[in-house]
């Protein structure tokens, strides 16, 4: 394979072509940081680049798969990390002024498992401030910009990390999820974005935005490569309160499996209605609940609880945990937050104990109304993730927080692990998207729907590249 | 709608007060708009509840205990 299409090799393909000979390690690495050098600066998907720890990643990785030390399907494999996730030696910013000079002593769970796995650390990705406030300008370092034209927002928080995979400057990358922060930008991006269950993959050492909502998951090229990442930063931790006691899981082996005999949910009433919803996005869910249909899924439509519901629930449990992990900053350092983060941090003010407690009592309603009702009727649900493709930039006002037209949030409020999946394009050459919902630690049933709808939408259309890489060639 | 910009709202005032907040001026209006946002969710949050529905899962003594024995 000639060099200019390392970028798009699968994880799987690369990691045999690094155990045959025929790649390696410092190869593939040498041409992604190339690579980043010319689009980056259109880009701005990472913060800081750690090239010199970059090339030693490699080195070692090509020396110990020489030697015949095999760490795994990572191994040797670039990979990058939401700058909100301790790198140890490495500054960690949280993309704030406050954290500017943060350097922490220790990796989080997350940095050092891909590490322990052998991957190969490329740099840190730009996020919405504290994962909550942006697109901003007035933060120490840039927004990241859509590849599919850079006019147009990424999605956030995990903006680095949706661009820096839609530019295939990596195949994975880390992200963080509270209320859509992977999903989002997976689906404007045009990438796959799992958040897992709540409790699958530790938290500690990940800046926190809401304690009970706050989720770690990859954004992927693929859902094979989803899947790799996930089973390596999967497993309990005792150290992270939210951790789940339950054994790692196998996301790979039955991944190929297909969909035939599963019952899938489709719950409109959540989207039908929503503010933003665009035509594009409402076909291309209902062409894609007639393809699973066709492939042998059971299609049904289901009801689930209004999603008004689930997005106060959700917002308010948010704004009073991220308020509390913030108050003294805000209170004595308010000017040193952007714009965007202070304004919708700071109604955070106003809430009650007693609403952040209706708030949970309403959340064990809901997720007993999809778990007990809606996921015992069906194995998994279809719903809409983004409701069309990314907004402009120039469409997001400046004086405040901007709509978001996504349907993230009601898993986060569950804690269900949800995959947000490419469906198509819109007719100006965006990215749409659909989300796959699945019971709580059925990771690898949901990745399986999800390898089905990558085949199923593969075959909608012609294969297509961010607008980016065709001016960058 | 949209707040105007001399627009202020006493309840929201003594909130911030309250909670030591100073907020620039030009940045009010967005923070009145948010906090009408999320005053106007709270009577979803509010209605009859089952006994299944008490938060007390938000403290489990195991999770504070496990990480000494790990």
């Amino acid at each position: 394979m000639s060099t200019p299409d390392l970028h798009d090799l699968p994880i799987a393909e690369a990691g045999q072509q690094l155990r045959d000979g025929s790649l390696t390690s410092q190869r593939l690495t040498r041409h992604l940081l190339d690579r980043m050098a010319t689009l980056e600066p259109s880009l701005h998907s990472f913060v800081l680049v750690t090239e010199e720890r970059a090339m030693a990643d490699a080195t070692r990785a090509d020396a110990e798969l020489a030697a015949g030390t095999d760490r795994g399907p990572m191994h040797g494999i670039p990979y990058a990390l939401k700058d909100i996730y301790d790198t140890a030696g490495i500054r960690t910013t949280c993309h704030s002024k406050l954290l500017i000079e943060n350097i922490p002593a220790k990796d989080s769970v997350v940095a050092g498992k891909l590490a322990g796995a052998g991957g190969v650390l490329l740099g840190k990705l730009a996020t919405h401030e504290f994962a909550l406030g942006g697109p901003s300008f007035d933060l120490p370092f840039p927004p990241a910009r859509n590849p599919w034209n850079t006019d147009h927002i990424t999605g956030g928080s995990s903006s680095g990390s949706g661009a820096a995979v839609a530019a295939r400057l990596v195949r994975t990358a880390m992200g963080s999820d509270t209320g859509g922060s992977i999903r989002g930008p997976a689906a404007y991006c045009g990438t796959v974005g799992l958040k897992p269950t709540y409790g699958l993959v530790s938290r500690r050492g990940v800046f926190p935005l809401s304690y009970t909502l706050d989720h770690c998951g990859p954004l992927s090229a693929s859902v094979e490569d989803a899947a790799i990442t996930t089973e390596i930063i999967a497993g309990f931790d005792a150290s992270d309160p939210a951790s789940a006691d339950r054994p790692a899981p196998n996301l790979r082996k039955g991944l190929r499996d297909g969909v035939a005999g599963l019952r899938i949910g489709v719950p409109r009433n959540l989207y039908k209605d929503a503010e933003g919803l665009a035509p594009a996005t409402v076909a291309a869910l209902d062409r894609m609940a007639n393809d699973l249909a066709a492939a042998g899924a059971v299609v049904q439509e289901i009801a689930l609880p209004d999603y008004a519901l689930f997005n106060a629930c959700g917002r308010v449990i948010l704004i009073a945990e991220a308020y509390a992990i913030h108050e003294d900053n805000l209170r004595s350092r308010p000017l040193d937050f952007g714009e965007l983060l202070l304004m919708r941090m700071a109604v955070g003010a106003t809430i009650s104990a007693a609403d952040y407690i209706q708030a949970q009592r309403l959340r064990r309603e809901l997720s007993e109304a999809v778990n007990r009702v809606a996921l015992r009727q069906c194995d998994l649900l279809l719903t809409a993730c983004a409701l069309g493709p990314a907004p402009r930039f120039a469409d997001y006002p400046a004086d405040r927080p901007g709509p978001m037209h996504i349907q993230t949030m009601p898993f986060n409020v569950t804690g269900n692990p949800a995959l947000s999946m490419p469906a198509g394009f819109s007719d100006t050459g965006l990215p749409l998207s659909a989300q796959l919902v699945a019971r709580p630690f059925e990771e690898a049933l949901l990745l399986r729907a999800g390898y089905a709808v990558e085949q199923i939408v593969a075959a909608w259309d012609t294969p297509r590249s961010p607008a980016l890489l065709a001016e960058a060639a | 709608m949209d707040p105007s910009p001399e627009e202020r709202d006493a309840e929201l005032d003594l909130l911030l007060r309250r909670g030591g907040l100073t907020i620039p001026p030009e940045r009010y209006p967005a923070i009145l708009l948010g906090y009408r946002e999320i005053q106007a969710m709270m009577p979803l949050l509010r209605g009859p509840r089952t006994a299944a529905s008490e938060p007390a899962g938000t403290y489990v003594l195991d999770t504070v205990t496990r990480e000494r024995a790990a």
